[in-house]
């Protein structure tokens, strides 16, 4: 149970991101593309920290 | 007889060991993950624009895609001096008669829809391949009906990403998405346990 809730949350991380792009996009988009492209990268790498920690506890974990 | 079933017998052919660790090892992941980022912010900007900006594609007073409309029409022209936007024939006529048939309304849809969505698809690393090559099959669309800017690159970078799909996500959604669903030739854990409870029942 507790496996599955870590893994919903990874997801959910990840659709924040989709989310954040969006709204990067909607906001800076046209004006600034490195701007754009730097909070969109940080965004990710962030999520993909706390992805690697549910990589561990849920699928690495005997 | 012979010399046809010597020619064709089976054999696998490996990839070189250069073009292994370039597409299929983890090791590069970063790399694709830039290319990743850069292909998916340039489709989520160009779809935007189509979808929220004012001069947008979609759900507009009146009728949607007349847009798109004035763009075929401007890529099907024959000018009198010059060269024409296309190149290939049988695609100035596939455009007339998607033209002609009024098709721009829901083609609009489409186009500003799917290059939202296969950007937010390359950004969160959701089936990465596959959303890098409906992003190379539009820029290459783009690029029949004459319209240049940045679609060589595009092109050329979205067709490296599909080459490397099973890297290309592994920072992103796909560390889980492949080996849960898998391939049609190699299905993953949900998937091959969904079969196994089918045969059981």
């Amino acid at each position: 149970m507790g496996r599955i809730v870590l893994l919903l949350m990874g997801v959910a991380a990840w659709a924040a991101v989709a989310l954040a792009a969006v709204f990067i996009t909607f906001n800076i988009g046209g004006k600034n593309q490195i701007l754009m492209f730097l909070p969109i990268l940080a965004v990710v790498v962030a999520v993909w920290a706390v992805g690697e920690l549910v990589t561990e506890r849920v699928f690495n974990r005997d | 007889m012979a010399l046809f079933e010597r020619a064709f017998q089976k054999r696998e052919l490996r990839d070189p060991g250069l073009f292994r660790a370039i597409f299929s090892n983890t090791w590069l992941a970063p790399l694709w993950l830039l290319a990743r980022l850069y292909l998916g912010y340039q489709w989520l900007l160009a779809g935007s624009h189509k979808v929220w900006g004012e001069n947008r594609w979609i759900a507009v007073p009146g009728p949607d895609g007349l847009a798109l409309k004035g763009f075929w029409e401007r890529a099907i022209a024959i000018p009198e001096q010059g060269r024409p936007p296309i190149s290939f024939d049988w695609y100035r006529e596939f455009l007339t008669f998607m033209l002609n048939h009024g098709w721009y309304g829901w083609f609009s849809w489409v186009i500003a829809l799917g290059e939202v969505t296969v950007g937010i698809a390359l950004i969160v690393g959701a089936f990465a391949g596959i959303a890098a090559l409906a992003g190379a099959f539009m820029s290459f669309n783009f690029l029949m009906a004459g319209s240049a800017s940045i679609n060589p690159v595009m092109f050329v970078l979205a067709l490296l990403v599909a080459f490397g799909w099973k890297t290309a996500g592994w920072i992103g959604l796909d560390r889980w998405l492949l080996p849960a669903l898998g391939t049609p030739w190699q299905p993953g854990a949900v998937v091959s346990g969904l079969l196994k409870r089918r045969v059981a029942n």
